[in-house]
């Protein structure tokens, strides 16, 4: 056996004896906030037990392993339903950040044991009202204040603003040069005066995303990360840390065998629904589809194991799992007819076709938008041409609202 | 299982598509388009003195010893420049056929490229008929397998026929046999209506051994013809790609407007989820898994295909449904490839029938 499929075991012995008391079937009918504390206890468990920080430096309290350990750890997690949703973007994206850019290194190494440990939650303030898509047009600015920077604006969709201690920020320093060119990241303390979250309930019925206000908020110059005018280039960086990750071919929504299991139990015209050429179609085009992203996976692993960078094509997964689940969810429950339509807010997403369906535009929206997406590929994989950006190289401040 | 190709695979890749980059010729396959019976002879040559023939068969007989994942590389590449003849896959189904039942001696011949070798087993729209039309009886078949592949100039057929009322695999001798040209939008597959009156013919496998047989041999050629779907639809891709960075209009390169650049993304999303499902397949042969991985890498490949071949032409414009610049060639092949080894209904229902025994 691989020294990896070793390591898979080991976190096999591990996720089993945590089950009981956290996986899914242990969370059902809690509260956000009960979710959010057992997931706490969850997190230190999980420290202690040495399957946190997987792929970081020892010197953060990380194991020290490679890429492919993380993937294959949280591929295994991802199948039990552990209430780890809370700190995913935390130890993803921003905690990462400060261990690369935070100046304060004793802080910093206190602030990511207690972020491993699930004591504290990062939040990503990165999308604006005015810049999703187009990040580099974002508004809320910084003007020195003294030694340090007061800062002033809003930030939208930020995830679980509302419990995060701190955050990691994009902001612009200089309106007077070209878009890309004015923006400076910091961290800030989201508990700091001026600083107010207010949650937005999505379509789906959940608050997990946030408006935040910021106003007249003092920073510290050490809170700020990179250069003055190197924001963008952190913003990036902050996107690309996190190229591999654990993967789903069903798009993060319920497995096929879950449809054709429906398809067998449902009547069509008085027969089966697996025996009706629809459904039977649905079916085997979405297999062969996910199959080929999961092969797709499978070589990047390879890829890795080997010393490689693996291909591009490891940016389809999210654009085509998640589209393909929208319209198999609609179609589930379109088979279904009246009995389709009882609902269950609490039901988990990787079971239920009527929450996979009313939360799929979100997957389709949220961490780059299939358009956004598909522009990705067309213009860094196959060189075609950027599209007609009527605002570059232009000042920000002279740039028509 | 899934692979990363090895150094000599690479090396077959490359070179397979260097020299076919070097000798085919578009015009010779237009012209081919209005002639019956005739093959892109220049390709069969290349095939035969590049080893392509004798690639998966084994060492003991001739043959290079290799498998699918060679043999799809070069399909691949064979796909990508329309190749002229189609005895690649059906010549490899045959030689199949021929090692599992254990008659092989004919398989030196195949590897020469001295004998070509066709596969007879869908009537109309039944790829693998139980009750085939095609009776066999005391040494001898007879009846009409309708449009086989390469039926105008094959030498030797595996035919899925019926004794009584089960299912019998043999291999003919096709000298004598009626061969009817059956004109078509792609001439050079050489499809013809083969009569047998009489012919003699050995058995392979009888029954549902042979019905087994047959499903395994076409799972196979399925897998091949979807490697060489994949390198049609990836050549399309390019195609498209170049001539929208090159043809203006509104004061840009169309490939800046995102109907065009857009639709060139989606193209590589089916291209590259049809190679992974090829390459999967390809290096699942033999095991538990392979029919499954066949039916999606068959599936995927032919959407990938149909849908290049529809978008590339449609991204040109008027140039593109001209004769002169061949796009045609790849629209034509993308459906006869499409029926050929099964189309996609045939390979849905397979498919869904393994899930849901799988789900049972």
């Amino acid at each position: 056996m691989s020294e990896l499929e070793t390591y898979r075991q080991s976190a096999r012995v591990f996720l089993d004896s945590m089950a009981p008391k956290y996986a899914r079937p242990a969370r059902s009918g809690n509260t956000v906030e009960q979710d959010l504390a057992l997931g706490r206890q969850y997190m230190a468990a999980r420290y202690d037990a040495g399957f946190a920080g997987i792929n970081w430096s020892p010197e953060f309290g990380g194991q020290g392993l490679s890429n492919l350990h993380k993937i294959a750890f949280d591929a295994e997690e991802m199948q039990y339903g552990m209430p780890v949703g809370f700190f995913g973007i935390s130890l993803g994206m921003p905690v990462p950040m400060m261990i690369h850019y935070g100046q304060d290194r004793d802080f910093v190494k206190e602030r990511v044991t207690k972020a491993l440990r699930g004591e504290e939650i990062w939040c990503q303030l990165f999308s604006e009202p005015s810049g999703g898509s187009d990040l580099a047009a974002l508004r809320t600015k910084v003007e020195p204040d003294g030694n340090g920077w007061r800062m002033n604006g809003q930030k939208v969709w930020t995830s679980w603003a509302q419990y995060a201690d701190y955050g990691v920020i994009v902001t612009r320093s200089d309106p007077t040069v070209a878009k890309h060119k004015g923006l400076t990241y910091f961290w800030v303390d989201m508990k700091a005066p001026g600083v107010e979250v207010r949650p937005i309930k999505l379509a789906g019925g959940d608050s997990h995303v946030n408006e935040v206000f910021f106003d007249n908020v003092r920073l510290e110059d050490e809170q700020r990360m990179g250069e003055v005018g190197g924001g963008f280039g952190l913003a990036l960086h902050t996107l690309m840390i996190e190229r591999y990750i654990a993967t789903d071919s069903a798009g993060f929504g319920p497995h096929l065998d879950l449809f054709v299991k429906l398809a067998k139990e449902t009547t069509l015209n008085g027969r089966p629904a697996i025996e009706d050429g629809r459904i039977r179609s649905a079916i085997a085009r979405n297999h062969a589809m996910r199959a080929g992203l999961d092969s797709i996976t499978r070589r990047a692993m390879l890829m890795m194991q080997a010393g490689m960078q693996p291909g591009p094509e490891g940016s389809l997964q999210k654009l085509v799992a998640v589209r393909s689940r929208q319209k198999l969810s609609e179609l589930a429950l379109d088979l279904q007819g009246t009995a389709a339509l009882p609902f269950d807010e609490h039901a988990y997403v990787k079971e239920d076709w009527g929450t996979s369906w009313l939360n799929a535009p979100t997957g389709r929206i949220a961490g780059g938008s299939d358009e956004v997406l598909l522009n990705t590929i067309a213009e860094k994989v196959l060189g075609l041409p950027q599209d007609y950006r009527p605002d570059k190289g232009i000042p920000f401040n002279q740039i028509p609202a | 299982m899934s692979i990363l190709y090895d150094e000599g695979q690479q090396a077959i890749a490359t070179e397979s598509r260097r020299v076919l980059d070097a000798r085919m010729d578009k015009g010779r396959l237009l012209a081919l388009l209005e002639q019956v019976g005739r093959i892109d002879q220049p390709f069969w040559d290349t095939a035969v003195e590049q080893g392509w023939t004798a690639l998966a068969v084994p060492e003991v007989h001739g043959g290079l010893g290799l498998g699918l994942i060679e043999l799809g590389l070069v399909a691949q590449a064979a796909g990508a420049a329309t190749s002229g003849a189609p005895f690649l896959t059906v010549g490899y189904g045959a030689a199949q056929a021929l090692l599992a039942a254990g008659q092989t001696g004919d398989l030196a011949a195949l590897a020469a490229g001295e004998k070509l070798a066709t596969v007879a087993f869908a009537e109309g729209s039944d790829p693998l008929p139980a009750g085939s039309a095609v009776t066999y009886a005391d040494g001898k078949l007879h009846g009409t397998k309708p449009a086989v592949i390469g039926g105008l100039k094959a030498d030797i057929a595996v035919v899925l026929a019926r004794i009584d009322w089960q299912p019998v695999l043999v291999m003919a001798d096709l000298s004598d046999v009626t061969r009817t040209a059956v004109p078509s939008f792609d001439n050079s597959r050489l499809y013809a209506d083969l009569t047998f009156a009489g012919t003699p013919a050995t058995v392979l496998a009888e029954g549902q051994t042979a019905l087994d047989l047959a499903r395994d041999v076409l799972a196979r050629m399925a897998v091949v013809t979807a490697h060489e779907q994949v390198g049609g639809a990836e050549a399309l891709l390019n195609i498209a790609r170049d001539y929208s960075l090159t043809r203006k209009a509104f004061g840009q390169p169309i490939g800046a407007f995102q109907s065009i650049k857009h639709r060139i993304a989606e193209l590589y999303g089916l291209i590259e989820v049809a190679r992974a499902n090829c390459i999967h397949a390809a290096a699942s042969e033999g095991t538990d898994e392979f029919l499954i991985a066949a039916a999606d890498a068959r599936l995927s490949a032919t959407e990938a295909y149909d849908t290049a071949s529809r978008d590339c032409v449609q991204i040109h414009g008027g140039i593109g449904v001209t004769w002169e610049q061949g796009l045609h060639l790849h629209m034509r092949r993308a459906r006869t490839l499409g029926i050929e080894q099964g189309n996609l209904l045939f390979w849905e229902d397979l498919l869904v029938d393994q899930l849901a025994g799988a789900a049972a």
